[in-house]
């Protein structure tokens, strides 16, 4: 468990200093503002020097034995899809949130989302995911004023 | 205006209907997500700043106060019915709490927790209204010198203290400042990292991050942990009377952990999560009994929960008087202060004394109602936890993506949404604190500017960080917290 963590750290701390790096190369290619004393460069490139000096201090810094690693444990192969849809139903849900709407769209997401994540009860599902968006987009219209996307209701 | 005046002029508008019905909504919901495991008030408050938009800030700020106040609170509720703390100042509550709960004695358990957070915060606040004018006055002479060793020593503070490896505390505090740099420079109009692209130029907003980095992220080990069901098997809560007994020990506790509290949530960094468990073993050695201690003690339980309470008031102190906050939860209290219009710091005590002492009276309330109002309903409100779960995933995510969607009307800032959930939860796995990044994500800014004000002054002689004694107090004090955790580690590996 020690040496994983360690090399955990040690692929980070790369990533960290790669970032670092690309961060370094935009900050020198900010174009100069002449009449200041002190230009919009100084902070972004001493931040990049410290994450670089952080990166590597953490490269080489053993585990504090206080730190406690989340487990990833062995089944989290279909964790990790189960994570990836929801978020692929996320991105499909932002995508055509304009275009759709807001009441149609979420009342898909939060009943396909919920189904997605085990849940038998159709009753129920149907009942929420369609009761939310409507009082939700009622309360934002109507009461606070906020304008949420109709899209293709005539509303 | 003196504070008199103030102070009742903020209590008029809390208590007007108006105030109340806000108040109850902000203490309910809070409580709600705050009992959830994870979700603690930095989610709470983020997810209501879209409500408050363009409302009376006093009102708002009532709103705001009872969200915060209901988050901590539903936090220890968690704590004692599951033993499962949804936040980490709160675990210090389940040591006895949850042990008074197994006993049956759960009600007494919660009355005895919101009585002592009522203490703390209220024994708090009074400390605060004393504090907060003498410190705004001494930093009306800042000048940004001053400022920026302000902000680096809460940077530094926060990192070393919170938990875990101080070296990624440090790096997520780096990262956060390195996010604020996206956007349009505000001295010379340089766009900084925007890769071209329009909907960058702006900077990206507070809002996105916090509800990125801790709800969507939360989200996340929500769907890990849909399986568990301990949330559904909430038993009954029985009685909320306490007896003559338990009031008698809870006296000393009480009157022992508000003034300390207080005092550790007004130092930077440090905050809720270290003075309740300070409290909860300076406790354990005052008492004649410290066997009881870890078995349902009444003092066991009382001592963390007026601690906690009076930290998270005391941590306002800073935010008030000088515009910086302390902590990550203070830090998006700070971005609530700002949609509504206000600038807190030394200025705002001075032209708008109605805004400050509202925002004072408004914690009272919110401390009061939640002690009137929200104990009666916490059979109820606990009730809600048999949500099954991936509803409840469903509807955050909703809540999250439209909240961010109601502030700035752009999808852009809806998939920027989804990749701070994603940087969130990543550093979760790798244990990277998330807290030093939204701070220095807010302070960013600020701190930024002063630096190269200070530079400008002196055009470009950095001696002038080293010819201010405050400032040379307060970069001291930075070294010395950067140096401890590094001393702590080595005594305790001898």
């Amino acid at each position: 468990m020690k040496s994983m963590l360690r090399s955990s750290n040690r692929k980070i701390s790369l990533i960290l200093i790669a970032l670092a790096i690309g961060y370094l190369i935009l900050s020198y290619q900010l174009p100069p503002y002449p009449f200041v004393p002190v230009d919009s460069d100084l902070m972004p490139k001493a931040l990049g020097y410290l994450l670089i000096i952080l990166s590597i201090v953490l490269f080489f810094s053993g585990n504090n034995d206080a730190e406690k690693e989340t487990k990833v444990d062995s089944r989290s192969a279909s964790e990790m899809f189960l994570l990836l849809m929801v978020t692929a139903l996320v991105i499909l849900y932002i995508s055509l949130l304009e275009i759709i709407g807001f009441v149609i769209t979420t009342v898909f997401f939060i009943f396909i989302c919920s189904l997605v994540l085990g849940y038998k009860n159709y009753k129920v599902n149907i009942t929420v995911s369609i009761l939310f968006p409507v009082v939700l987009f009622y309360i934002f219209n109507y009461l606070l004023q906020i304008r949420l996307p109709s899209g293709i209701l005539p509303i | 205006m003196n504070a008199m005046q103030g102070i009742m002029q903020g209590f008029e508008v809390a208590f007007s209907l108006e105030g109340i019905f806000f108040v109850l909504i902000g203490v309910t919901a809070g409580t709600l997500i705050g009992m959830l495991p994870g979700l603690g008030p930095i989610t709470a408050i983020a997810i209501m700043i879209p409500m408050i938009y363009g409302m009376d800030p006093t009102i708002a700020m009532v709103l705001m106060a009872g969200v915060y106040y209901g988050a901590v609170f539903g936090g220890s509720t968690a704590s004692i019915l599951l033993n499962a703390p949804g936040i980490s100042g709160t675990v210090a509550t389940a040591f006895d709490g949850y042990p008074m709960a197994q006993q049956g004695k759960a009600g007494q358990a919660l009355a005895i927790a919101a009585i002592s957070s009522f203490t703390g915060g209220t024994v708090s606040i009074v400390l605060l209204m004393l504090f907060a004018p003498t410190l705004a006055s001494v930093a009306v002479s800042f000048g940004p010198v001053e400022y920026f060793a302000l902000m680096f020593m809460g940077l530094v503070a926060i990192s070393s203290l919170s938990e875990g490896s101080v070296i990624k505390a440090l790096i997520s505090g780096v990262l956060g400042l390195m996010a604020v740099t996206i956007g349009i420079d505000a001295q010379t109009g340089t766009p900084r990292f925007t890769f071209g692209n329009p909907n960058l130029l702006e900077g990206i907003d507070f809002l996105i991050v916090a509800l990125g980095l801790f709800a969507l992220a939360e989200v996340a080990f929500l769907i890990k942990k849909r399986h568990d069901d301990s949330l559904a098997k909430t038993q009954n809560i029985g009685s909320l009377k306490l007896t003559k007994q338990d009031f008698k020990e809870m006296k000393g506790p009480l009157l022992r952990h508000s003034p300390f509290g207080f005092i550790m949530g007004v130092l930077p960094g440090a905050g809720a999560t270290i003075s309740s468990f300070i409290s909860y073993v300076i406790e354990k050695r005052f008492t004649k009994k410290p066997e009881e201690f870890g078995k349902g003690s009444v003092k066991g339980l009382a001592a963390p929960e007026a601690s906690n309470n009076a930290a998270t008031s005391g941590s306002f102190v800073p935010l008030l008087s000088l515009g910086i906050p302390g902590s990550g939860t203070t830090a998006v209290m700070l971005g609530a202060l700002l949609v509504l219009g206000i600038n807190p710091g030394p200025l705002l005590f001075q032209d708008h004394p109605v805004v400050f002492w509202g925002i004072v009276a408004s914690m009272y309330i919110g401390n009061l109602f939640l002690l009137v109002l929200n104990l009666p309903l916490i059979p109820y409100i606990a009730k809600i936890l048999k949500i099954p779960r991936p509803l409840l995933i469903s509807l955050v995510m909703m809540f999250c993506i439209i909240g961010v969607y109601s502030i700035s009307f752009n999808i852009f800032d809806l998939y920027l949404l989804l990749i701070f959930g994603v940087i969130g939860y990543l550093f979760r796995i790798y244990s990277f604190p998330a807290p030093p990044f939204i701070l220095a994500f807010v302070l960013g800014g600020m701190m930024e500017q002063s630096l190269r004000q200070a530079l400008t002054i002196s055009n470009g002689d950095y001696m002038i960080f080293l010819e201010s004694p405050i400032a040379i107090g307060l970069f001291v004090v930075s070294i010395l917290s950067f140096a401890y955790p590094f001393l702590r580690d080595r005594k305790r590996k001898r």
